[in-house]
This record gives C-alpha cells, sequence and structure tokens, in this order.
C-alpha cells in the first residue's frame, strides 16, 4: 500500500477511464504542487502500528481524488451542503480517517461520514477535533471488514446561492405572453467544483447560526477565531483550468437540460440534470422551464391609501394548467418583461420587475409600474353637513355628512384593460351605489370595471359618515 | 507533561514548627487507576479519580498538588474506599500562594488503600448536538444526539469514563485543547408531528398587499415519552438539524436511483423533561395562503358620560378567514387568535377545531386538504363580542 | 520571614537603681487562640515560665511583622500570684510594637506567666458536605471548620477555639460607635475611637471567656461545643501548628442518614417563571443531629447515583446559622425538571358602576387559573406554590391550600414520580368603589 501524498490518486485495483482523467486533473489542485488553488484534500494519516493485539491496529489510508460530488443549493440562506463520495480501503480494526481543509468554509460541526457499502461493518466511535489544529477531524473508525469501501462524506459549506429568473414576452395586444424560467448558480466558496450533480432547494429554510461564521471558527465550540480565509486565487490558472475541464464534459454543451422537479417537505427540490463544473467565482445559468401562449389579463389597481393617485399597471395570470403552467411553484426572482411590437417580432421592453414565489394554481400579479394611458379620477361633488346634535351645555356633540363622489374612467389604450378600484372608510360609514362592488371587510370597498379599449366610463355612489354621538356603531 | 496533578503520600514523623514549611514531598507517585468525568449539572463539571496509595499506620500526609489546571480547591474532597472505617482525614492544610493541599489521614495499619479525589474541574464544557433524518412522509424520523466535549480544563484526560446521566457511558480519551464528539444516542422512527402556525399577531393579514409571499412557520412537534421511544430522561438543549430523505435521480438509463438526504431547517432546541413536547421551528411554508379579515367591526351598547364621551360599550366583531392549500397533499395548520379583554364567542364555523388557550388566546386546529385553493378554499368565521370595552383591556398576564 | 515575638526581661538590682537585665526567653510555652469571625478579632493567649529577681523587674515585650493591637496586651502571673505586682506598662518613645511592663517581685525564681493581646488575620468559616442517597430522601451531612491564618505569625502547638454566632455585646458597641460616626467629622479621631471600641469590647469578650473556662482533655481528637452566655464556643481538641499563610480544615461533625425532603417551591414574585429546590431537614434528634447549633457556612450538595457511590454534583449554596430544633431549607437553585404552568384561562369584567357624572366608578374581575403541575424526576417531590393578591379579593377553589397572609395564598402538592396535576382556582377581585376593603 502506498502512501504517498504528492500523487494521493491511487487506489487498489480499480481505476476507470473518469478516474484517469480526474487523476489528471486533480494533479493540479494538490496543495503541494500549485500555491493558490484551495482544495479538499484527504490527507493520508501515518499511525505507528502496534504489535500487541490488546491494542487497536492503526491504518494507514490512502486517499483517491473524489469518485462524485453532489452539491445541494439553498437560495433564502448561505448554505450548500456537498456530498462527496469516495473509495477507501480499510483494515480489520481502528482506523483513523483525517479530513482536513484549507480555503475552503466549511462548518466543522456539519461534517459526517456514513459507509456506503458494509454499512453493518464499518461504525464510528467518534470524532476528534485535534488541539489547536483548526479545519481539521478525525474520525476514530472500526471495522469488521478488510478491504475497499464506498464511503460517502457530507458537509455544509458557504459562498455558492443560486437565484430564478424570468423573461416574459407578451404579444402585441397583451393577452398572452411566452414565460421562459432560467436558474442561475453563483460560486464565491473559494472552491471549484467538478463534475458535480447540481440540486437546488426551493423553500425557506431556517438557520439559526451563518455557516460562514461556523466555519470561520475552524472547530466547533466558542474556542479561537481564525482569520478569514486566504484571497481568490488568481483568474488565470482558473481559465486554464475551465478550459481543460470543459472538454471532458460529456454532454455537448448546447444540449438543453432537464431539470426535475419534486416536493421535498414543504419545499421543491430542483435536479439539473448530469453534471456540471462551476469554478471558484464563476456563475452558470440554466433554462429550468419554458410556457408558450400563456393567458394574461392586464390589470390597473387604483387605491389611494395604497399608490397614491397613480394607477398601477400588472401582468395577471395564473400558475395552472390552462394556463399553460401549473406544473410546480414558480420561485420568486427579477423578471424582465418585453412585449413584441411589430408583426417581426420587434421588442418594446415593458419593465423590469420580480415575481413573489407563486405556488400551483395561484392567481399572479406581475406589477408593472405607473401607466398613465389609463386614468382614474375620483370627484366629490356633494358635502352636505346635516342632522346636528346639541349636549345640555349648547355644545354640538353629533353631525353626519353625506359625501357624493363621481369616478372618471378612461382606458386610452389599444387593448381591453380591467380596472381594480378600492376605497377604504372608517368610523360609522355607510355607501349606496349603483355600481357592482364587493365589501372586503368593514372598513374596504371593491369596485371592479372592465374596460375595452379607448373606452371611457363613469360610476358613482353616496357615503353617510355619522360623528359624535349620531354613531352608533 | 506540562500540566500535572500529582499526588504524593509523606509518611513518618510530622516536622513542627519552622520547617513544617518545607513540606516533604514524596517519592511514589501513584497513576490514577479509574477517572470519572460526571456532566450531569450543567454549570458544573465533576472528576473524580481514584489512586493506589499505601499508607503507614499511624499518621500520614498526602500532598494533592496540581499545575496548570483548573481545579476549584475549596472543591476537593477525598474519600477512603478500601477500608472506609479505619482510614481517617484528620484535617487538611492549605499552603499559602500553592495551587496545593495536604490531607493528614490516620491509618489503623500498615495497608495500601484505594482512595477516591473528587473536585470541580472547569473549562471542560460540553455541548450536546441533535441531526435527524426524517421520512419523505415527515410522520417518522430517526434521531441522533451527539455529545461534545471540549477539554480547555489544562489537563489530558486518559481513559476518563464519561458521565452525562443517560445514554452510553463512554471511555475516552481527551487532550488539552482537544474536542471530541460521539455519537450518545439513537432513535429510529420516532414520531413527528408536523404543523404550520399561523399567528394573528405576528403575520400580515392581506398577503396581496405584501412584497414578498408570505410565509406560514413550518415546525416539527416531538414528545419525550415512551410512546414516542423516548420518555427515559430529559432531553438537554441544543441545535438540532433535520434533513429529509430524497430520491437520489438515476444518471444513466436503467441503473436504481440512489438514496440522499436534503437539509430542510434548523432550531435550537430547548429543554424538555420527560412527558413534555418539543417544538421545532425550521422553516417556513409559502404554498399554504391564509388571509384574515374583519367583516364587521361595530360598537354597541354604547354608553356616555356627561360629557358625551364614550366611557364603556360593547363590540360585535365578525372575523373571516381565508385558507388555501396550493400543496398536493393535505397538511395541519393552526390559526391562533388574540382578543384582550373580556369576550364571548357568539357562534363559529368551526367548533370542532376550536381550542382555547388562555383567557385571551384561543386556536383553529385545521387539517387542510391537498390542492384547496380558489373556490375549494376553506374558510373559518368567528363572531365574538366584547364585553364592557373602557379601551384598557387587558391581552396579556 | 516568620514573625517574632520577643520578649526581654529586663531585671534590676537594686529598688532604686534600674538595673537591666536581658535575658534570653524560652519559647512558650503553650498557646491558645480563640477566634472570633464575626469580627477580626482574636484573642491569643500565651504561658511562659520567667525567672524573676525580687524587686523590680522590666520586662520588655515586642513583636514585629504581626498584627497585635498594642492597647490590648495584659500581663498575668499564674504562680506567686500574690507576690508579683505590675507597677505600670509603657510604650518606649521613638519605638514601635514594643512594651515594658515594671514589675515589682517579691519572690526570686521561676514564675509561670500569662500574656494575653489581640491580633487580627485570623479567621475561620465552616462548611458543610452534604451527600444524598440516589432518592434523595436521606443523607449524609459532614461540617468542617477552616482555620485560616494571615496573622504575619506562625502559630505552633496552638490549642484553638472557635467563637460561633454574633456577640451581642460587641453589635452594640459597634453600633453605638456608628452613630457618633455621623456626628463627627475627625477621621482620625474616628478611627482609634473604632479601635477602642473593638479593644474595649475584645477586651470584654477575653474576660469572659476567661471567666467562663473549664477545658478537659479527651482522649479522641474532637471538636467540643458548648454554649457561653450569648453563643457557642467550638474547642478543638489537642494542639495545632498553623504557620502564618495557611489553612487548615478539620471536620467538625457528621451525621450519616438525615432524613431530607425534596422540596420545591414557585412564586412568581420571587423566583418569576422558575421554580427552585430545596433540601428540607431539620437540625433535631430525629433527624440525627439536634446536638448543637449550625454555624453558618457553605454547602456542597451531592448525590449519589451508582452502587460504588460516584458523586453526581447537586450544587452549591450556603446556609444560615441553624439554632437546634429549627428547620433548614438548603436553597439548590433552579430545577428544570419540575414544571409549574399557571394559565389564566378566563376573564371577566362586570358589575360596572358609574358616578353622576357618568364615568366608570367600579369594576370587579373574574379570573379563573388553571395551573399545571408536572414532575418529571424518578423522585417524589412536594410543591409548595404561592400566589400573591392585592386589593380587595377573594378566592374559591377546590384545592387544599392555606391562606399565609393578608395577600398570600399557598398549596402544597405532594407528586409522585413522573406524575402530573392540576388544580384550578377562581380569584374575584373588587376596584374601584366596588372594592369594600
Amino acid at each position: 500500500m502506498k502512501n504517498d501524498l504528492t500523487e494521493g490518486s491511487q487506489v487498489g485495483g480499480w481505476e476507470s477511464e473518469q478516474m484517469r482523467k480526474q487523476r489528471r486533473v486533480s494533479r493540479i489542485h494538490l496543495p503541494n504542487c500549485s500555491p493558490a488553488h484551495l482544495l479538499i484534500c484527504m490527507l493520508a494519516v501515518l499511525l505507528f502500528w502496534v504489535a500487541s493485539p490488546a491494542h487497536a491496529r492503526i491504518n494507514v489510508v490512502t486517499l483517491p481524488g473524489r469518485d462524485s460530488v453532489q452539491l445541494t443549493i439553498y437560495n433564502s440562506v448561505d448554505l450548500t451542503l456537498v456530498k462527496e463520495s469516495r473509495f477507501l480501503t480499510f483494515r480489520k480494526g481502528l482506523n483513523r480517517l483525517e479530513f482536513s481543509w484549507a480555503n475552503t468554509l466549511i462548518d466543522p460541526t456539519s461534517v459526517e461520514f456514513r459507509a456506503l457499502t458494509h454499512g453493518d461493518e464499518v461504525e464510528v466511535l467518534d470524532v476528534s477535533f485535534p488541539p489547536r489544529v483548526a479545519n481539521t477531524l478525525e474520525w476514530r473508525i472500526n471495522s469488521e471488514f478488510a478491504g475497499e469501501v464506498q464511503v460517502e462524506i457530507r458537509y455544509f459549506t458557504s459562498g455558492i446561492n443560486w437565484s430564478a429568473d424570468y423573461v416574459a414576452e407578451a404579444n402585441k395586444i397583451e393577452n398572452l405572453m411566452h414565460l421562459a424560467g432560467h436558474v442561475r448558480v453563483n460560486n464565491h466558496s473559494g472552491e471549484d467544483y467538478e463534475n458535480a450533480q447540481v440540486r437546488l432547494v426551493v423553500g425557506m429554510v431556517r438557520l439559526v447560526e451563518e455557516i460562514a461564521a461556523l466555519a470561520r471558527a475552524g472547530r466547533p465550540g466558542p474556542l479561537t477565531q481564525l482569520p478569514a480565509p486566504a484571497a481568490m486565487p488568481e483568474a488565470s490558472a482558473k481559465l486554464a483550468l475551465y478550459q481543460e475541464v470543459d472538454r471532458l464534459q460529456e454532454r455537448a454543451k448546447d444540449a438543453p437540460r432537464q431539470v426535475i422537479k419534486e416536493g421535498l417537505s414543504e419545499y421543491f427540490l430542483y435536479t439539473v440534470e448530469g453534471r456540471d463544473t462551476i469554478p471558484n467565482g464563476w456563475s452558470k445559468r440554466m433554462p429550468s422551464f419554458k410556457a408558450q401562449e400563456v393567458p394574461i389579463v392586464s390589470y390597473y389597481k387604483h387605491e389611494r391609501e395604497r399608490y397614491g393617485d397613480k394607477v398601477i399597471r400588472h401582468y395577471r395570470f395564473k400558475n395552472d394548467k390552462e394556463s399553460k403552467l401549473g406544473t410546480e411553484p414558480l420561485p420568486d426572482g427579477a423578471v424582465k418583461a418585453f412585449r413584441f411590437e411589430t408583426d417581426d417580432r420587434l421588442y418594446a421592453f415593458v419593465g423590469r420587475t420580480s415575481v413573489k414565489y407563486i405556488p400551483l394554481n395561484e392567481q399572479v400579479e406581475l406589477e408593472l409600474g405607473n401607466d398613465l394611458e389609463v386614468m382614474v379620477k375620483p370627484v366629490l361633488t356633494n358635502w352636505i353637513k346635516t342632522d346636528i346634535q346639541f349636549d345640555n351645555n349648547g355644545n354640538v356633540k353629533g353631525w353626519t355628512t353625506r359625501e357624493a363622489w363621481e369616478f372618471e374612467l378612461q382606458n386610452s389604450k389599444d387593448i381591453d384593460v380591467v380596472l381594480d378600484i378600492r376605497r377604504n372608510f372608517s368610523g360609522d360609514w355607510s355607501i349606496s351605489t349603483q355600481a357592482q362592488h364587493e365589501n372586503v371587510d368593514a372598513n374596504k370597498v371593491k369596485f371592479v370595471a372592465p374596460l375595452k379599449a379607448r373606452e371611457k366610463q363613469k360610476f358613482s355612489y353616496q357615503l353617510t359618515i355619522r360623528h359624535g354621538t349620531n354613531a352608533t356603531r | 507533561m506540562k500540566h500535572r496533578i500529582t499526588l504524593a503520600v509523606l509518611t513518618g514523623v510530622l516536622f513542627l514548627s519552622h520547617s513544617a514549611h518545607a513540606r516533604v514531598k514524596l517519592v511514589a507517585l501513584p497513576e490514577r487507576a479509574r477517572v470519572v468525568v460526571s456532566l450531569n449539572n450543567p454549570d458544573a463539571t465533576l472528576v473524580e479519580e481514584e489512586r493506589l496509595i499505601t499508607l503507614q499506620k499511624g499518621v500520614n500526609k498526602v500532598d494533592f498538588s496540581w499545575r496548570g489546571v483548573n481545579i476549584d480547591a475549596t472543591s476537593i474532597q477525598v474519600r477512603p474506599l478500601t477500608h472506609p472505617d479505619n482510614v481517617v482525614v484528620l484535617n487538611t492544610s492549605y499552603p499559602p500562594n500553592e495551587n496545593a493541599l495536604i490531607w493528614e489521614m490516620s491509618s489503623s495499619s500498615a495497608q495500601e488503600e484505594r482512595v477516591r479525589i473528587s473536585y470541580l474541574l472547569s473549562g471542560l464544557g460540553r455541548d450536546i448536538a441533535y441531526k435527524a433524518v426524517a421520512e419523505p412522509d415527515e410522520k417518522t424520523m430517526t434521531l441522533r444526539n451527539y455529545l461534545r466535549l471540549r477539554n480547555d480544563s489544562g489537563e489530558d484526560l486518559t481513559e476518563a469514563e464519561i458521565r452525562i446521566g443517560y445514554g452510553a457511558n463512554f471511555k475516552k480519551t481527551i487532550a488539552h485543547e482537544e474536542v471530541l464528539e460521539m455519537l450518545s444516542e439513537r432513535i429510529d422512527g420516532l414520531p413527528i408531528k408536523k404543523i404550520l402556525t399561523w399567528d394573528a399577531a405576528t403575520l400580515p393579514w392581506d398577503p396581496e398587499y405584501e412584497k414578498k409571499t408570505v410565509g406560514i412557520p413550518l415546525s416539527y412537534v416531538i414528545k419525550n415519552d415512551k410512546a414516542s421511544k423516548l420518555g427515559a430522561h430529559t432531553l438537554l438543549p441544543g441545535k438540532v438539524r433535520i434533513f429529509i430523505k430524497t430520491k437520489e435521480q438515476a444518471e444513466k438509463e436503467g441503473e436504481k436511483a440512489g438514496e440522499g438526504v436534503a437539509f430542510t431547517g434548523e432550531d435550537w432546541a430547548t429543554l424538555t423533561p420527560a412527558d413534555r413536547e418539543l417544538k421545532l421551528y425550521i422553516g417556513q411554508s409559502r404554498d399554504v395562503k391564509v388571509t384574515q379579515r374583519k367583516t364587521k367591526d361595530d360598537k354597541t351598547n354604547i354608553r356616555r358620560n356627561s360629557g358625551n364621551t364614550i366611557v364603556l360599550h360593547d363590540t360585535d366583531e365578525i372575523y373571516k378567514i381565508e385558507v388555501e392549500n396550493f400543496k398536493k397533499t393535505p397538511v395541519d395548520l393552526v390559526i391562533v387568535e388574540h382578543i384582550p379583554g373580556y369576550w364571548k364567542m357568539v357562534e363559529h364555523s368551526h367548533a370542532a377545531q376550536f381550542k382555547k388557550k388562555d383567557a385571551f388566546t384561543f386556536e383553529y386546529n385545521l387539517t387542510l386538504p391537498a390542492e384547496s385553493s380558489g373556490n375549494r378554499k376553506t374558510t373559518v368565521t368567528f363572531n365574538i363580542n366584547r364585553i364592557n370595552v373602557q379601551g384598557n383591556e387587558p391581552a396579556s398576564y | 520571614m516568620p514573625a517574632l515575638l520577643c520578649l526581654w526581661l529586663l531585671f534590676t538590682i537594686a529598688p532604686a537603681d534600674a538595673r537591666i537585665h536581658v535575658v534570653a526567653l524560652p519559647d512558650r510555652d503553650s498557646v491558645q487562640l480563640t477566634i472570633y469571625n464575626s469580627v477580626d478579632l482574636t484573642l491569643v493567649r500565651e504561658t511562659r515560665t520567667l525567672t524573676f529577681r525580687k524587686g523590680l523587674n522590666r520586662l520588655e515585650f515586642s513583636w514585629a511583622n504581626t498584627l497585635i493591637d498594642p492597647t490590648s496586651v495584659e500581663f498575668r502571673a499564674l504562680t506567686h500570684a500574690d507576690d508579683v505586682d505590675v507597677l505600670d506598662a509603657s510604650f518606649p518613645p521613638r519605638v514601635a510594637n514594643t512594651l515594658e511592663w515594671r514589675i515589682h517581685s517579691e519572690f526570686a525564681g521561676e514564675v509561670q506567666v500569662e500574656i494575653r493581646y489581640f491580633t487580627s488575620g485570623i479567621s475561620w468559616a465552616a462548611d458543610y458536605v452534604a451527600e444524598a442517597s440516589n432518592a434523595e430522601n436521606r443523607m449524609n451531612l459532614a461540617g468542617h471548620v477552616r482555620v485560616s491564618n494571615r496573622s504575619g505569625e506562625d502559630y505552633e502547638n496552638a490549642q484553638v477555639r472557635l467563637v460561633v454566632g454574633v456577640v451581642r455585646l460587641v453589635e452594640e458597641i459597634v453600633r453605638l460607635a456608628n452613630e457618633r460616626k455621623s456626628k463627627s467629622d475627625d477621621a482620625d479621631e474616628m478611627q482609634r475611637f473604632n479601635r477602642g471600641v473593638k479593644r474595649q469590647a475584645g477586651v470584654a469578650l477575653g474576660k469572659e471567656l476567661a471567666d467562663g473556662e473549664k477545658r478537659e482533655r479527651l482522649e479522641r481528637r474532637e471538636i467540643i461545643k458548648e454554649g457561653l452566655s450569648e453563643y457557642f464556643m467550638y474547642t478543638v481538641e489537642g494542639r495545632d501548628t498553623i504557620p502564618t499563610g495557611w489553612s487548615r480544615r478539620m471536620p467538625s461533625f457528621t451525621a450519616a442518614e438525615v432524613p431530607i425532603g425534596g422540596y420545591y417551591k414557585y412564586e412568581r414574585e420571587r423566583y418569576g417563571d422558575k421554580v427552585i429546590r430545596y433540601y428540607r431537614f431539620k437540625n433535631d434528634k430525629e433527624s440525627r443531629l439536634g446536638v448543637e447549633p449550625l454555624p453558618d457556612g457553605d454547602v456542597k450538595a451531592f448525590r449519589f447515583f451508582t452502587d460504588d457511590k460516584l458523586y453526581a454534583f447537586v450544587g452549591r449554596t450556603a446556609v444560615k446559622y441553624i439554632p437546634v430544633n429549627e428547620q433548614v431549607d438548603l436553597e439548590l437553585g433552579n430545577d428544570l425538571e419540575v414544571l409549574v404552568k399557571p394559565t389564566l384561562m378566563n376573564w371577566v369584567k362586570t358589575d360596572v358602576q358609574f358616578d353622576n357624572r357618568g364615568n366608570v366608578k367600579g369594576w370587579t374581575t373574574l379570573e379563573t387559573w388553571e395551573v399545571e403541575v408536572q414532575n418529571s424526576k424518578d423522585i417524589d417531590v412536594t410543591l409548595d406554590i404561592r400566589r400573591n393578591f392585592n386589593g380587595d379579593w377573594s378566592m374559591v377553589t377546590a384545592a387544599k391550600y392555606e391562606n399565609v397572609d393578608a395577600t398570600k395564598v399557598k398549596f402544597v402538592l405532594p407528586l409522585k414520580p413522573r406524575e402530573k396535576q392540576k388544580f384550578t382556582y377562581e380569584l374575584t377581585t373588587r376596584h374601584g368603589t366596588n372594592a369594600t376593603k
């Protein structure tokens, strides 16, 4: 059994094409050879043999590079779960496995070991964080089996996140749109990830301590803080690496990739098909879904307490099957909205906005800003004070006001729109009106008016408010 | 070794007068026969060590000193184990400016005695960490309870019996400044109750008006009792990290999909005695939407004083809560409402799910059907009257 | 450097002419220390054998590096007391820490003398170790006394006596001193006055001790305890050597199998939401104690939790002076395994009264409280839950309770291991003009 640290990638017996390629690649990363690159490296720990059978026989384990890496990336908190699998050769009895890292933010309290093969024969006795050394831990493992074991190591790291973004392309009359969703993975972790399976979690998980802070401590508990990790390596070295790795990718770069989406507790898990290489400092953007001809409605809201005198425009649509969507929730993200101006599909930029997280079958309202081509003008046409009551001292104790309001609505656009006008009242109030309306709650009334292109409309209501002792509620 | 605890037995004649200052330190330094570290008390770590010492007939002076170790000198005690009836500790002397003390022990005969020395050691800290992996249906989980020891006491602890009051007793060696983590307990099939909690006091009533989708807190509730495979001891405080099993996607055609996990949130577990519940708030759900409105808010029985100011009134209030569950699976939701002062429930739509928690708080425990949105949504209404309202009603106690 | 106490005996030949003789003195024959811990005072009595000449003898007593109150030093002849007479004592000019007695002796030869003085820097404290059984229903209680010598002087072969309790005599004098303090401006004068007060108190104390003592030597080394006037005195049998800077701790008593009860208190105004745990026992004969009062001191409590009597540390606390037959509650801190959760389940405001201006002048509130208690431990516990009310209140309940006073009610519940219980009470409070008391 060799225990050559500088090579570090032989595994007794088993070597595939992939392994050979990886070995060539990993040589560039070894800390002894190359200055800057961070790496998580498995060091072989050489410990003395003890002759007497009463003492545990301690093993020398030579380690290859990672067999495979899986990243599960979160966007609501700075956390990525890294899972790597490797093949290790164990001896019967006590084995000591040292795991250390440099220049990468790993939360030492999160590192876990699991034997994938011979699970019943391999047991972790304890984990030691050696004195005065940071970013290192040692598993003491008892193995009944002597030979090769496939193991999995998992840990939390920081510095990789993902985001969603959308491109909406509405047709000229703005009643249909194409909606394309993308996901973008950003890697600022300090580590290059090659050939990694990428999974994204859509959801709000709770983290009570920051991973980066736990990682900087270097070991569990309130011990001495270590300095921040070393500066990022130069771009030139990375570029060379990326080109080299790129050649190794099995799939053609242009082929579209599937993103498989599944429910996970209260969240969703997106698994990106195949494998990706994302070097440190780089981002990768991938298409997530595409929907054609999603029906939309131009919906305009007016509410003085919310928007002042402005009329705010929205694209309203539904995340359901009838709308050619409805297969998964839409993660929150930035939206760029365009409209096809002409028949040969020239763009007009409608607006930059963002969308909230939209569950399945829920309504979406994409807020697109103030639109001056749709007008809502409330006019107070009459104001009466009446029914004045006096107390024993002759002072006014109660009165009633009656307001007459008239609303002028005008749609100066070429497309049909829907207007949503809300009014807020307080105290002992009541209204009477011919217009169709909805009592949203005890203090809010909503009027909804569809207007065709170039249409004008009017509606009115009378508002009575009882003040002072006139008020009965 | 840099840090040392030494035990020396001085035999022979007592030195009096001035040369009492010059203690004769002796000879055989017995090694520890046994070390027990007891972590039952969160404020203090107790170490008990056993040593074999050779005593002469008559009065013996036993010198105990330490260096570079954080021992509380007033807590040091010695107990003879082998012949407790005829080995007697006469007194203890404490020299000035030294980390040492001297026991005068009388022994009825020349004999070997096993003594147990106990003291409180500071710098040996312990943390508890929990890792749980839930099944995909979130009905049960596997809980692992880890003990993490941080040894900043100044001395190495070799082959020490670690006792925390539950789980296995370990025998471990921890060097000074080492951190050692070990698995105390593993419980499979621990039942979990998953609930979402919507509290009218902390969450917005109208999600439409919010810039971000409102997340409803998601919690796992476990009970520390026998039915849940626990209940043997108090669960100590510590951080709980929850994972859930995921199905890996097969990478190649025909290949079997493996098993993996994803992290679904963490919380600090508070101390939970036996037969009590532990609620872990681990994340938020955005696939359930709750909109609450007050559709009636009237004052009734208004009573005014001679200045026509309202001094007392009752109210007639109607609340309407619309709940939509956009998920493909049903989920439990608890709606928490707060009403101050003296109030009466006139009528409500979900009387069977109603539970009064205290004078000013009540809950509706709903199970939302899968995909119950739009016109399949759940609507809860309740009509309350608040009585004898003056404006200074208590809302808490 | 050890302190040096030297006694120089000066002889004169002719009565008229003081011929000063320097005599080398033997060490002390014996020393007795009476250590008093609530004031920093120790009475030292040493006996020596001196050879006198007939006529005037000058005896010089000096000390260095030790805290002796010079105004407290006294001389007494034990043998030939009628023949030996102290004429005066003087403090030589320009010399510190020295005094000189002029003694007239009719007798020539060896005289056994006693010299008494007050020193400070020696103190003593009591401490206790309690070892509770696993079920926490019994304990072994061991008491110790620890003498600490920071006086600057080594004491070898000294008989040690400890004074327990607060001596009223000294308290009164100190109180007078403090009263005067508020009127006087002169700091120096005050200091002198205070020292004088202490000395007077010490002298009086010394006299009392001297008058009241009769000691007997016993075979086994023991601490003998007895009452003297307002206080107790412990005499440590045998002799001890305590060099300066050292402390010595000695066992004072042991009592095995003292019955204890686990007593848990809950009172929101006092402890907040915590349940505080106590070991309750009685200093009486039924409890294997009751022999003497227990001086105040620190307590360390342990519990046996294995068959080979390994300790679990329960906690540290302190105990006040405990007279005989008095009950003791050893406070051991917050216990999180016993839960008391009071919940206000209903609140009603009723019977609203108005004045002639129409404003509210009185109303009555009715509160329904539900108290949930849970014992998650493996041993029996007794819970003592106290609730405080104010104003014109009255309470109705099915639970057993006791009216501690006009504003406090006490519920006592015994709970078995893992037992849960609930009790409720209704509290009516009349406010404003509704209140009748």
